[in-house]
């Protein structure tokens, strides 16, 4: 049991859980019970060396505490790092504890730690999203995301085009969505919308390249109609807070909520259990899709009426389903159809796999990323 | 710098729980500026000649050189090109240096099929006695002898040679210097401590995995999780860390996929893929709280010539979602708090280190910023992309700390210059093998090193 383990399963403070780890030990010990107690400590401090001082980190064994902290000059810190029934050989079962638990609770890996980034803020999948290659394709799957995520991608700045990785954009796009889709502990509440989000680096533009400059000036304007739409339906559910769907809407508001998220930890709980209810949502939402999609296909060739399309089609979503927040549902709906649209001609089986891919995947999320 | 703040409260935790325990906000990035576009290769094309890089550098170098010059053996010294040497005159020439070697790899000998010969095995040096220096321009080229260290240059640095002709043909040397430090870029560092955390050789994939624990380590004291209070609040002081290359190890590289048939190789994968997914999942834990600047190296998947393109973030999905996230090209070179940074994954200096006979690394590394040029082995010996317009390695402002990346072992100094100049030299050390990063604070440019370490079943501590 090291500490990490006991911060993560119990949900508290990572210097919390080092000092029940420190009191279980000196309970156990003052009350003799026989069971022998293996403990391991981090120590931390100044060390001379080669003529110059470094900072050394160590995991020791208690036998060897006192011998470590006498060669360090300045000790910074000590503190119980982890606690077993049997003498460890070597660390190699401490790290594998660790990178077990850590690999189960991927998304919230800085939940419980003693620092807090306000810049590590989830990019929105509008930026995140590289461009599949042709450009007749490009359009609709812009259209998508772009309405999809109105406020965010107003605000994106205008991204030229690099990388021409075709099916692997199509592959990478569903997976960035669904990543941001299961990171639920972020706790994007209080969908206070995107105000101040810090912007993407420079790095990402160059990369992050979606369209051509004629298509997003085209989906700009269009964008800017939808926006005052989506921030409308978005501060309805910001009502009722301690509605667990709202945790849906807000993973498409991903910019500014990891602020947001240090205070509003408790709600993680009730969003994780709701996981559950949002990916029927989307199931029930996907027949729907097939026949969107036909729509789609047809009109590949004009740009306008794509774009014109798609803005119906999420209202249509929003006035089918009132409660479910409708930022996700034309997201959840658009990204099947954009993946499905941007890989071209071949549809039905595409976005059979597709789809498909998309359910595991959302299964997964619900059980919790298994790795 | 780290220790002395975090002592009073080092005990803390070994308490029984207390109160709800304090978080500490990460200080905020301000003013970071990404100043690498010179490194980044839009539109490439490789079917120019590698002679014009030669060229745009001993033309961007020219002018400073003669500078130099005049500053070193006076304003009335003649600089000549070597077409327009005359016997016995002393004068001042720059040229780009070519040094021959006999045991320098050469891809002709390699494939001649007359001479049978076995391609020859990677030495640790190729210097020999037998090696010979020869100055080149834009014209011609001419051997030289004299007071100049002929072991020590490398082919491709500039430099201005001060002698006269002789009658056999050949330059005799007096005496010669280098571009030496470039101008000072004013200084607009942070008054507090900031500290930047260097890495580099992470070397996952690697077959032993020793260094796991240490790696999981170094991203729990980033990340906050590690250490008592004291600690945790200098390290929400850390305002970035740059992973400087080799984030793969070298095992990853086998490449007897190639060789084998395909029915054998149909099912496996290369060794990169799953060290690829394991850097993700760190590079994740350690992007959620600190931004975190990800450099290529020898060994990692981009291409192998200089300057090294970022890597693709498809391949760091999980990570790449956050816009802590940055992939860098190699060399890097950016801005941070006012305090401007440069450095490499350590291709630059390794290559240097095998043909000259300068052995330290942080001595090289001072040499190449006095020599005014990054890598001046670039297309001779170390793979570069054919510049033609300008060549991006030539120093023209003096960075304020300068590293390089896959050192041995860990090494700082503090170089003052004339104009007043002060640049941080940091040889990074390799990770997987000594498990050791660097700290930089950035108020006063100091280094420290910070050593991780588990225990194992025979080790001492």
């Amino acid at each position: 049991v090291t500490y990490k383990w006991l911060s993560y399963t119990l949900g508290v403070h990572v210097n919390q859980a080092k000092q029940m780890l420190y009191d279980y030990v000196e309970r156990k010990r003052k009350e003799n019970s026989g069971a022998q107690l293996h403990v391991t400590y981090l120590v931390a401090g100044n060390l001379l060396q080669n003529g110059h001082v470094c900072h050394k980190v160590a995991v020791v064994r208690e036998d060897k505490l006192e011998a470590m902290k006498s060669k360090l000059s300045t000790i910074a810190s000590v503190h119980v790092y982890s606690v077993q029934k049997a003498l460890l050989k070597d660390s190699s079962p401490l790290y594998n504890t660790d990178y077990d638990i850590v690999k189960t609770n991927l998304q919230q890996c800085s939940k419980f730690s003693a620092i807090r980034c306000a810049a590590a803020v989830r990019r929105t999948p509008a930026e995140a999203r590289p461009a599949p290659s042709p450009q007749s394709q490009r359009d609709p799957a812009a259209a998508g995301t772009l309405n999809g995520h109105g406020p965010p991608a107003a605000k994106a700045p205008p991204q030229q085009h690099k990388s021409i990785m075709g099916m692997f954009a199509a592959k990478a796009a569903a997976k960035a969505q669904d990543t941001p889709k299961e990171a639920k502990a972020e706790a994007k509440e209080a969908p206070g919308v995107s105000a101040a989000s810090s912007k993407p680096p420079t790095k990402n533009n160059i990369m992050n390249n979606f369209f051509g400059k004629a298509a997003m000036n085209k989906l700009k304007a269009n964008s800017v109609p939808e926006q005052p739409k989506e921030e409308k339906e978005v501060v309805k559910p910001s009502v009722a807070v301690a509605e667990p769907e709202s945790s849906p809407s807000t993973v498409a508001e991903k910019p500014g909520k990891k602020a947001e998220s240090a205070r509003i930890q408790q709600k993680d709980k009730k969003s994780k259990t709701k996981r559950a209810d949002r990916s029927d949502d989307e199931e029930e939402r996907d027949p729907e899709n097939v026949k969107k999609k036909r729509k789609r296909i047809k009109q590949l060739q004009s740009d306008s009426s794509d774009d014109e399309d798609v803005p119906p089609s999420p209202t249509l979503e929003e006035e089918r389903a009132p409660s479910p927040p409708p930022a996700p549902a034309p997201k959840a709906e658009l990204e099947p159809a954009s993946t499905e649209v941007s890989a071209g001609g071949r549809k039905r089986k595409r976005k059979r796999v597709l789809k498909s891919k998309m359910f595991i995947d959302e299964e997964e999320g619900c059980m919790g990323k298994a790795g | 710098m780290f220790s002395e703040q975090a002592a009073p409260m080092a005990q803390g935790l070994l308490a029984p729980p207390s109160a709800e325990p304090p978080t500490f906000p990460r200080v905020p990035v301000s003013g970071y500026s990404d100043c690498s576009q010179p490194f980044q290769l839009g539109e490439r094309g490789f079917s120019r000649q590698y002679a014009h890089i030669y060229a745009v550098r001993l033309a961007g170098m020219r002018p400073g050189l003669e500078r130099r010059a005049r500053s070193c053996w006076g304003d009335g010294i003649a600089l000549r090109k070597l077409s327009e040497l005359q016997a016995g005159e002393k004068c001042c020439v720059v040229g780009t240096l070519f040094k021959s070697m006999q045991l320098q790899p050469s891809i002709l000998q390699e494939i001649s099929e007359e001479h049978n010969l076995v391609p020859q095995p990677p030495l640790p040096k190729y210097i020999q006695p037998s090696d010979e220096l020869m100055l080149e321009d834009e014209l011609q080229r001419i051997k030289l002898e004299g007071a100049i260290d002929v072991q020590r240059l490398v082919t491709g640095t500039i430099l201005a040679v001060y002698g006269c002709e002789q009658d056999d043909g050949r330059f005799l040397v007096e005496d010669h210097c280098f571009a030496d430090l470039p101008p000072p870029l004013p200084w607009n560092g942070p008054s507090s401590d900031r500290f930047v955390l260097l890495a580099s050789g992470l070397g996952l994939g690697s077959v032993s995995g020793e260094a796991l624990l240490s790696t999981q380590l170094l991203v729990d004291v980033v990340t906050g999780q590690l250490g008592a209070e004291g600690e945790q609040s200098c390290a929400a002081h850390i305002t970035r860390v740059i992973l400087a290359g080799n984030l793969l190890s070298q095992n990853t590289q086998s490449r007897d996929t190639v060789n084998k048939a395909k029915y054998l190789t149909k099912k496996t994968q290369a060794a990169s893929v799953e060290a690829v997914k394991m850097l993700d999942e760190i590079l994740l834990q350690l992007c959620t709280s600190v931004p975190v600047d990800v450099m290529p190296g020898e060994f990692d998947p981009t291409n192998y010539t200089l300057p090294q393109q970022p890597l693709h973030r498809c391949m760091l999905p999980l990570a790449s979602a956050y816009a802590t996230l940055h992939l860098v090209t190699n060399p890097y070179q950016a801005s941070l708090d006012g305090v401007r940074f440069l450095g490499t994954s350590g291709q630059n200096i390794s290559d240097i280190f095998k043909y000259s006979s300068m052995d330290d690394y942080l001595e090289i590394l001072e040499w190449t910023l006095l020599a005014g040029h990054i890598s001046p082995t670039a297309p001779d010996t170390l793979g570069c992309y054919p510049f033609y317009k300008s060549d991006p390695f030539i120093l023209t402002e003096c960075p304020h700390v300068y590293f390089c990346g896959n050192a041995p072992h860990f090494q700082s100094k503090l170089l003052q210059g004339k104009e007043g100049q002060r640049v941080l030299l940091v040889t990074v050390p390799d990770f997987s093998a000594t498990q050791t990063a660097c700290l930089v604070n950035l108020r006063d440019l100091t280094c420290q090193p910070i050593t991780f370490s588990g225990f194992g079943v025979d080790s001492e501590d």
